[in-house]
């Protein structure tokens, strides 16, 4: 009932706070967050779960209780967490939080409606973790995408009515795309009642699908593996299907942009992993090469829209679709520490661009412009800010004993040796240039807009920032740091999960 | 880990605790940080000394401290798992290195107490802290018993090395010479992170020494012909340590990635002397050397590494022969010295190229702290055509200053003399076999000439002649902090030549090589990483003129000929009282060396005039052609569905409700439907 009560607290919390008044909405969805995030890092101690929670693996905090019978098809409400989705939870939570005390400072209208979508967004993105029955999970999936709209919709910048429905049927377009295909895959499938993902999956590695509709089953398999990338490719995202994704960030106010880039471009790289890399894996072979190729003009290509970039967030933004690239990477590479890093890349970039989005916050709520031209010297008068965001750089930079090192240098190691990918050494060199790429862009950024004498062009008084700012990237710092030095707080448990999908490969 | 070695870890851990107290209260300590920073080194020095100690009594230690992350992986040689660790290896290699770093450390931090704080200096906290992170990665590098904690450890020197060439982030040169170290250094990163991967990939081991040690695998592989990724087993072995050398070009500041280097001077001259002697650049070739059996199996490589080597020496020297500004002088030096380094390794001249990694250690601290003591005297002027004369005024400066330069133009019986003779002997005996290495050794056998002219130049110019502005005649005063760095590494300069007097050994027969046997094994040693260990890989051929003794003066007598006769030319044109630049002799030259072989112009244009053209073009196709086909489809989409048009309100909350609602019917639908409500 763990799971349950996590996300129990947070819907309650949002309707609470829906109703509390505006002055002290802040404060009491940040009381309210605090129940989930202690509960989930109580969770994260006391996890027992051994295996893939898809592949007969032992759950942590499992529930399953009949819903409801469609035809012959049963739904069940079926949660529970294994190593994979443990880590993504606690994630969620206290991303959560810190995202409420980083709002304090911009969010001054609305209080209490943004702060209940924001419990609901965390209600929502638990769900979709601890889902293991395809409708709840698709329910909880949808459901993310409603208060995300309306946080960019009504609290984001002059743009924001464009790119909130931007966002929002893009990533529905996309989400129909999946929907119908894995439907379409579970009545081909033959002894399959419920909606449940092990039991899919059990049969999907068991035969596969049946004939449907004339349609070949194996020719099924692949349509729908390749509708299924698709349509998690928009929400990843992936080059070219990421053009949603900077006009959200840019729209979106910082601490929609934290969850967003944190938590909601992880439910597009976690559910390629449950359903196409774990369902599908003679797909995942035949299509490695194409894969590969995508994750790499990701990497590139992402890193390099980064580096034309003038506004702060655009430059994060883009960043986002280079190291999602990474992910990708060592998804395709499928060994253990491919497959292994991605998972650990996910919370790791969650971290490290909630950080940077932040950051980039604290330094918009001082000046109200992110344009690199409009300032420079910034370090003279937010020091501590600055240092911070400097030090988040770094991370994003991949540097060692940060989280982001580990992460990609994990994924590098597994894709260079993968027996599954043709040329996976050539792949992984040139996806590698990235880390070349982002300390160019980064650093020309942090020249330009901290360093130097100090000017600003808004003419507006630059102090240091309040604690409550700064307070939430301490805390991200912190975790950082302190999943680079001891990575194996989470990898263990993440390769306990990873081990039974790539089965007898390594 | 027992005895001595239980104390290892805390040698790195001091100055790392040093950086979280300058950071965290260094503005409330007296000194802002700068005694915790001295205390700290002062601390990981005694320590390495009893390190050294320790493995002169015939300990070595070699161990694994703490287990980062452990896996399955299928390698290129059949090992099923790997470990990445931390661990520490203590040989006589590691423990000479460390002495050399938590000296000049120390030496560095007591300097910047008369350098730093006396002038109204703000930020100094961020300074110690710095200093003290920079120190803690160095010799956490030093300690590393794999390549993938070097490589850690090697990336934060780098991001050391940005915060404290950028220290001054007030100026608009600053940041962007702190930027410009990262990046370059980033690029040869990117080379040796491939390299780590691609050993870790081949071998499923990342070990320097010991049975399990990716050096001991690759000469198994050779041995047994096994293909790696395609490759034969040999030229597996030289594209990965080639790879690997990117990281050292990047570090060391060799052709063509040497860039950096110059321009890094915008930071404090204290950390110059640190960076140049023993920390960022020391590192490169501290890495080829503790690799060094890796390298020795590929004569390919060993070869690309003394070409390189004897290139950047020259290429670097000629460059210093113009320059006005006392600490860029010091910085071509550097290049150039770090060229004769991996000359020497180059041709299997591990112990010769050691020897001048410590005299360079030395005798670079030494100029870099007599250039910011200098810079002190004269007022915050670098320029040395406004100096001269000063050799009166501060007579420990000249006279310690003096000894570094002796030591770097190479006049026995300095210690740089004793090195780099050493270097080019070795070279030399290769040469005579090898074609490729006479052509190295000849361009550094040149450079000789330059040094010796661009160090009497510049020792010249500063001291000598008469003071040619009001502030050489009447200098500010330094103390104490400053000069007694200066006698500690100036009595080095002379006097560490004694470690290894080779030629004298050969002629007189007397066994006084100590550092050769200190490599080779005559005290502790750990198997396979001795001297001896690694003559036996290299492949080259050794010649000689006549007989060795021949050879050995030959050379000497050649090298030390042109060191004296670019001093002398040196002192000609420019001990004079008031001297004239003479750069009109060498015509179009001047500009072509003025300009630094255009090295900056071609580097800024692949990054200003190539990739950021690209990264715009990238975004305009983004903006137009992919964004467009979206915006397309959606507008084609909106125009079939007019007539939904009457609830596209445009005000988004109407948006919010009919989404709400909408989802809560679907919740009611589903729920009657299951039977929920009965």
């Amino acid at each position: 009932m763990m799971i349950e009560a996590l996300i129990a607290v947070a819907l309650v919390g949002a309707l609470v706070t829906f109703v509390a008044p505006n002055r002290v909405a802040g404060k009491l969805a940040f009381a309210i967050s605090l129940v989930p995030a202690a509960l989930s890092l109580w969770m994260f101690s006391a996890f027992d779960g051994v295996g893939n929670a898809l592949l007969e693996g032992d759950l942590a905090y499992e529930s399953q209780y009949e819903w409801l019978e469609l035809s012959e098809y049963t739904i069940s409400w079926f949660v529970g967490l294994d190593g994979i989705s443990m880590p993504l939870v606690v994630l969620t939570t206290v991303l959560c939080t810190l995202a409420i005390v980083s709002s304090w400072t911009p969010i001054d209208e609305r209080e209490s409606q943004f702060y209940g979508l924001v419990l609901f967004i965390e209600a929502n993105l638990i769900g979709v973790f601890a889902a293991l029955d395809f409708f709840v999970w698709f329910i909880f999936w949808e459901a993310v995408l409603i208060p995300m709209y309306l946080l960019i919709g009504v609290w984001g910048g002059p743009r924001r009515k464009y790119a909130a429905i931007k966002f929002f049927v893009y990533t529905n377009v996309a989400s129909l795309l999946m929907f119908g295909a894995f439907i379409a895959l579970v009545f081909a499938l033959p002894e399959v009642t419920t909606f449940a993902l092990p039991e899919i999956a059990a049969a999907m590695l068991a035969g596969g699908p049946e004939a449907l509709f004339g349609v070949a089953g194996s020719t099924l398999a692949s349509i729908v593996f390749v509708a299924m990338f698709l349509g998690f490719a928009v929400k990843v995202p992936v080059v070219p299907f990421h053009t949603w994704l900077p006009d959200a960030h840019v729209e979106a106010p910082t601490p929609a942009s934290v969850l967003l880039a944190g938590v909601l471009l992880k439910m597009g790289t976690y559910a390629l992993l449950r359903f196409n890399f774990t369902m599908f894996p003679d797909q995942v072979a035949a299509y490695s090469v194409p894969i590969a190729a995508i994750a790499v003009i990701s990497v590139i290509y992402g890193a390099m829209l980064a580096l034309a970039q003038t506004d702060l967030k655009r430059i994060v933004a883009y960043s986002s679709v280079s190291s999602m690239g990474y992910v990708i990477l060592g998804l395709i590479a499928y060994t253990q520490f491919g497959v292994g890093g991605a998972t650990f890349q996910m919370v790791s970039h969650g971290l490290i661009s909630g950080l940077m989005f932040m950051a980039v916050g604290v330094i918009y709520n001082a000046t109200h412009t992110r344009m690199v031209t409009d300032m420079s010297g910034l370090a003279d008068r937010m020091p501590v800010a600055v240092g911070i965001l400097v030090a988040g750089a770094f991370g994003y930079m991949g540097l060692p004993l940060m989280s982001g090192f580990y992460g990609e240098f994990t994924i590098f190691f597994g894709s260079f040796h993968s027996q599954l990918l043709e040329y996976a050494p050539l792949f992984t060199a040139a996806a590698m240039f990235g880390i070349v790429i982002v300390a160019g862009y980064l650093l020309f950024a942090l020249q330009r807009t901290v360093f130097g004498p100090y000017r600003l062009e808004t003419d507006y008084e630059v102090g240091r920032a309040p604690l409550h700012d700064v307070a939430p990237m301490f805390v991200l710092l912190g975790l950082i740091i302190l999943l680079g030095v001891a990575p194996e707080l989470i990898f263990e448990m993440i390769t306990d999960a990873v081990d039974p999908i790539i089965g007898g490969e390594v | 880990m027992e005895g001595a070695f239980s104390y290892a870890p805390a040698i790195a851990a001091f100055p790392l605790v040093a950086f979280v107290v300058a950071l965290a209260f260094g503005k409330y300590m007296p000194k802002k940080g700068a005694l915790a920073g001295i205390l700290a080194t002062a601390g990981s020095l005694l320590l390495s000394v009893v390190m050294l100690v320790a493995v002169a009594s015939g300990e070595v230690y070699h161990g694994t401290i703490y287990e980062w992350a452990v896996g399955d992986a299928l390698t290129e040689v059949g090992a099923d798992g790997i470990e990445f660790t931390f661990g520490i290896l203590i040989d006589p290699l590691s423990a000479l290195m460390l002495v050399i770093v938590s000296l000049v450390a120390f030496l560095v931090h007591v300097f910047s107490l008369g350098y730093m704080n006396g002038e109204g200096e703000t930020g100094l906290p961020r300074y110690y802290a710095g200093l003290g992170l920079f120190t803690f990665s160095m010799l956490s590098f030093v300690l590393a018993d794999n390549l993938l904690m070097a490589f850690m450890f090697f990336e934060l020197v780098g991001l050391c090395s940005f915060l404290l060439i950028g220290f001054w982030f007030r100026t608009r040169s600053a940041p962007s010479a702190a930027k410009k170290a990262f990046l370059v250094t980033r690029f040869g990163d990117y080379f040796f992170l491939i390299g780590v991967v691609a050993i870790a990939s081949t071998f499923g081991t990342l070990q320097f020494a010991g049975e399990e040690s990716f050096v001991a695998a690759a000469e198994t592989a050779i041995a047994d012909g096994t293909t790696l990724f395609g490759f034969g087993p040999e030229t597996w072995v030289t594209i990965t340590g080639l790879l690997v050398l990117g990281g050292v070009i990047g570090k060391s500041a060799q052709f063509p990635l040497h860039t950096w280097l110059p321009d890094a001077m915008e930071g404090p001259t204290t950390v110059s002397a640190l960076i140049h002697a023993a920390t960022m650049v020391a590192a490169g070739v501290y890495l080829v050397a503790r690799m060094f059996g890796y390298y020795a199996q590929s004569p390919t490589a060993l070869s690309i590494i003394a070409f390189v080597g004897g290139f950047t020496a020259l290429f670097a020297a000629t460059m210093g022969v113009v320059k006005d500004d006392i600490k860029q002088v010091l910085a071509y030096s550097t290049i150039s010295q770090y060229g004769y380094m991996m000359l020497g390794m180059g041709v299997g001249g591990y112990v010769a190229g050691v020897f001048h990694l410590m005299n360079h250690a030395f005798f670079k601290a030494l100029l870099f702290l007599g250039a910011g003591s200098v810079i002190v005297l004269m007022h915050h002027e670098q320029d040395m055509w406004k100096m001269g004369g000063l050799k009166d005024k501060a007579p420990v400066t000249y006279w310690t200053f003096l000894a570094g330069a002796l030591a770097l133009a190479g006049i026995v019986p300095f210690s740089g003399f004793w090195s780099k003779d050493e270097v080019l002997y070795d070279a030399l005996i290769v040469g005579l076999e090898q074609p490729v290495i006479l052509a190295a050794y000849a361009m550094g056998l040149l450079a000789v000439f330059f040094t010796g002219f661009y160090t009497f130049r510049m020792v010249f110019l500063t001291f000598h002649g008469e003071p040619r502005t009001d502030t050489a005649e009447n200098p500010h005063s330094v103390g104490w902090s400053i000069k007694f760095p200066l006698v500690v590494l100036g009595a080095l300069a002379l006097l560490a030549g004694v470690a290894n007097l080779a030629p004298v050994a050969k002629l007189t027969g007397m066994d006084i090589t100590y550092l050769e046997f200190w490599l080779d094994g005559e005290y502790g040693y750990v198997e396979g990483l001795t001297y001896h260990d690694y003559h036996e890989l290299v492949a080259f051929e050794e010649g000689y003129i006549s007989s060795e003794t021949v050879t050995m003066l030959l050379g000497a007598g050649l090298s030390l000929g042109l060191a004296v006769a670019g001093a002398v030319t040196a002192h000609v044109l420019y001990n004079v009282p008031e001297p004239t630049r003479h750069t009109a002799k060498l015509g179009g030259a001047y500009d072509v060396l003025r300009s630094n072989y255009y090295q900056d112009e071609y580097q800024v244009w692949l990054a200003e005039g190539l990739t950021l053209p690209l990264a715009r073009a990238a975004d305009r196709f983004d903006q137009t052609v992919i964004d467009g086909v979206v915006n397309g489809v959606s507008t084609a989409s909106l125009f079939g569905g007019d007539r939904v048009k009457r609830i596209q309100t445009g005000i988004v909350t109407n948006y919010a409700a009919l989404l709400v609602a909408g989802f809560i019917a679907l919740l009611l639908v589903l729920g009657f439907i299951g039977g929920w409500f009965l």
